[in-house]
């Protein structure tokens, strides 16, 4: 193997040769140059690299060899390694780009360019990595190899495991998710304390940003481990991050990972969560630095009460908003109702199938009252008090007494004064005005219409026209056949719909006023007389 | 001529029993009816306060209706005890003088005939009054009943009844309140305070003014209510007494029949239990 390399090592110095036969010139001018003396600084401020000690830009005479060979390097422990180099990787490396590239030699020992190679002394491959990467500190001062030294089993982290050896990347140039990738082939999820151990010397010490968190945060697969067994990844989308109302097209400025987050920097201080609904319910009070108002108006909510009585799944902010792809929450009306059927699938499949969900669902209806339109937005309401089924009437009524609104679709808006007209409404009405908390039978239009289903009332399959004494006998019971029809069906009694009511009406809005007049006219003329007979016999007495 | 007394006999202590349980039970209904008629404006809803909430009125209500009704079924008792057993005339008959009066009154009143007409113990504005009364009572039993009892009705007759009963029951007792506010308020209190159906007496002035021909025949020395020998009273009582016995009965039965006949027009539905948290298995889109 050996013999097979050093043959074709001999064939491409002869061509060398007669290359530098011809342009020895360019071995003197790369020479010549300044090299890298004028230190390029880090961010950070403390110089990124020494002076170069060794330029030698022998690379056309390397390339002859090494940009096109089968060769392969073989090392007494057995392992191979390809003589080829790929030269574009070099070129668009970090050494290969700028006016100052580095050289073959710059790396590699620059009195072995000659051909024949001096033998590698390496045992391995990891030999001969430990001993090419020491070239590294010729250039650079190394600000973080120190953390990698010495490893638990006596390994050392080179700076060519991490940033590559012909294809290093300039570190502006790395992209995060790279770089985690990069960590992470050694640093497997889960493995936390070996990883912690690692870095406990502090791996980085850059101002902390998106970038820097989403370095890490950015790579699918990582997950922290509750006490309680459950895990929840960390992984963020960064293209989430930034389209959301929080990120680059906010108007109060972006927010970052730290503006919710405390962890800063790496490593992390300990969650005290013991699960990841603990530390959901813990992280989500950072919504009330910004969003107070919602947060607080959300405690006194059902979800707040549920929550405050232990039920942990109970609905907070980024239950619904969502807590890193926040979007406006209301784009389209149906969003809302979705959101909901997050948690109450069941409801909302009912609420699907009625006339308000139908309209939502597939026409996208303005109009119709998705679920926050009768329970409220943050501020809701527990929907089986007394009160709200008190209060309910109203609701309904917001819309469907709105003229304007019900024009549209040709929907009566008498439906609410006649409701409070009939025996039911009156009463609720009632109760709302004295005692608005006190349980009542009394119908509400939910009672006969339905809560979440509500279909047309003329609905073929199961409008309430269809099932009224169904309907009547779910408080009624022993109601039969004729007894829907002392049901007013929300008209206003005339000759086409409840006539007998109507001609009663009638019958006393002329007997009452008849009546009055009568009597009227009898009292009066009685007091005419009185007036009357005391003046002239007052008359009388004075003549 | 011998002393004229200065007041008459006018009603038994029966009369004024029966006036008080009316009076008494129509003014608890009117007081109590009318705020859940009007419920919409706020003197019905402060009246209803007062009476303890509207579960608390109706129960008021249907307490006083219960009242009237035995007050109405104990007169008709009477009134046939005092026709049958006494075989008195019975005086609340509407006959053509009751008209030839009204006029005579309204003539007089207008100033065009000297002297108010000569009336007998009822007259017409009286027997307007009872009749109104016998007529109110009887649309606000029946209709009061089928509100009370709509299922049962419905059972019978057309539903549409229910809420015409609703509207007759609120039309009649606008009706028979303004009828006993103009005329009947004016005629016994402000025209001229009459108490005698308090007192059972009437003053001189009083029976010259509206009864003339009812003093005339008291004056005469005639009793004010007829007198039958004790045995034949007595004969008839027995028999009288089997009879209201009888017929009592099946009345009391029939109006605690009626006051009880729907144990409950409504059942209260048990409240559905919906489980509110039915998260899905995946996360909606």
């Amino acid at each position: 193997m050996r013999k097979r390399i050093n043959w074709a090592l001999a064939f491409t110095l002869m061509l060398l040769g007669g290359f530098l036969f011809v342009r020895g010139d360019l071995i003197t001018t790369a020479a010549g140059q300044p090299g890298l003396q004028a230190a390029q600084k880090s961010a950070a401020g403390s110089p990124l690299f020494f002076a170069n000690p060794a330029a030698n830009p022998a690379d056309e005479a390397c390339r002859l060899c090494h940009v096109d060979t089968e060769a392969i390097v073989a090392f007494p422990s057995g392992e191979t390694l390809p003589a080829r180099v790929d030269p574009a990787l070099v070129d668009a490396s970090a050494h290969g780009i700028g006016e100052q590239p580095l050289g073959c030699t710059s790396c590699h020992d620059g009195n072995r360019y000659r051909q024949p190679h001096e033998g590698i002394e390496a045992e391995s491959i990891r030999d001969y990595q430990i001993q090419v990467s020491a070239a590294c500190t010729r250039c650079h001062n190394q600000p973080h190899v120190t953390s990698h030294e010495n490893l638990p089993g006596g390994e050392t982290v080179l700076c060519t495991d991490c940033h590559g050896a012909h294809e290093v990347a300039q570190v502006d140039h790395w992209p995060a998710a790279e770089v985690t990738a990069t960590c992470l082939a050694c640093h497997e999820a889960g493995d936390r304390g070996r990883l912690e151990l690692i870095t406990a010397g502090g791996l980085f010490t850059h101002p902390v940003g998106e970038n820097y968190c989403l370095a890490c945060h950015s790579q699918p697969g990582p997950e922290i481990l509750f006490a309680d067994g459950e895990t929840l990844s960390v992984y963020v989308n960064p293209d989430h991050l930034r389209t959301s109302v929080h990120g680059e097209n906010n108007d109060w400025g972006e927010i970052t990972c730290r503006n919710c987050h405390d962890q800063g920097t790496y490593p992390h201080e300990a969650i005290e969560a013991a699960s990841p609904r603990e530390y959901t319910l813990n992280q989500y009070q950072a919504c009330a630095q910004c969003h107070d108002h919602n947060y607080d108006q959300a405690l006194d909510s059902v979800h707040g009460a549920a929550l405050e009585e232990g039920k942990l799944e109970s609905a907070v902010c980024t239950d619904c908003h969502g807590s890193h792809n926040v979007q406006p929450p209301n784009v389209p009306r149906s969003r809302v109702s979705q959101t909901c059927r997050t948690c109450h699938s069941t409801i909302y499949d009912n609420y699907a199938t009625s006339v308000h969900g139908d309209a939502l669902l597939t026409q996208d209806n303005p109009d119709v009252p998705n679920c926050i339109d009768c329970h409220g937005v943050h501020t809701i309401d527990d929907p089986t008090t007394n009160l709200f089924r008190i209060r309910s009437p109203q609701l309904c009524g917001s819309c469907h007494a709105n003229s304007a609104l019900m024009e549209q679709y040709d929907i009566s808006t008498q439906v609410f004064d006649t409701y409070v007209a009939d025996f039911h409404g009156t009463t609720v009405t009632l109760f709302d005005h004295l005692d608005p908390n006190v349980e009542t039978n009394k119908a509400v239009c939910y009672d006969c219409h339905g809560v979440h289903d509500i279909k047309a009332p003329d609905d073929p399959q199961s409008g309430i026209k269809l099932n009224l004494l169904a309907t009547c006998q779910k408080c009624h019971p022993d109601a039969t056949a004729n007894f829907p029809d002392a049901w007013t069906s929300h008209f206003e009694p005339s000759l086409e719909h409840n006539p007998l009511v109507y001609l009663v009406d009638l019958f006393y809005a002329i007997v009452i006023p008849a009546t009055v007049i009568s009597l009227g006219f009898l009292v009066s003329t009685d007091i005419y007389r009185r007036v009357r007979t005391r003046i002239s016999g007052r008359k009388g007495s004075e003549s | 001529m011998s002393q004229k007394p200065e007041a008459y006999p006018r009603f038994r202590l029966g009369a004024r029993i029966e006036h008080a349980i009316l009076m008494i039970s129509f003014t608890v209904l009117a007081v109590t009816g009318l705020p859940q008629k009007y419920a919409a404006a706020g003197w019905a809803e402060w009246t209803i306060a007062l009476f303890g909430g509207i579960e608390m009125i109706r129960i008021i209500h249907r307490v006083a209706a219960f009242v009237l009704t035995v007050g109405s079924v104990y007169h008709l008792f009477t009134s046939a005890y005092r026709s049958l057993v006494k075989r008195e005339r019975m005086q609340m008959i509407p006959t053509r003088k009751d008209l030839d009066d009204l006029i005579a009154t309204v003539r007089h009143n207008l100033g065009f005939q000297p002297h108010p007409p000569r009336m007998a113990k009822f007259n017409f504005g009286e027997k307007f009054e009872y009749w109104a009364v016998v007529w109110g009572t009887a649309i606000m039993a029946l209709t009061g009943f089928v509100l009370w009892n709509p299922l049962a009705i419905a059972r019978i007759l057309p539903g549409s009844i229910i809420p015409a009963a609703k509207a007759a029951h609120g039309g009649e007792a606008v009706l028979a309140v303004a009828a006993i506010l103009i005329w009947h308020l004016y005629s016994v209190l402000i025209k001229d305070v009459n108490p005698s159906m308090f007192t059972g007496k009437m003053s001189r002035r009083q029976m010259e003014e509206e009864h003339a021909l009812e003093l005339e025949r008291l004056d005469r020395g005639e009793s004010p209510w007829p007198e039958l020998e004790l045995e034949v009273l007595q004969r008839r009582r027995v028999l009288f007494a089997i009879g209201s016995v009888l017929i009592g009965g099946i009345a009391l039965a029939f109006v605690i029949w009626a006051i009880t006949f729907e144990e409950t027009a409504i059942t209260t539905i048990p409240r559905a239990t919906i489980e509110a948290f039915s998260p899905l298995l995946t996360p909606a889109p």
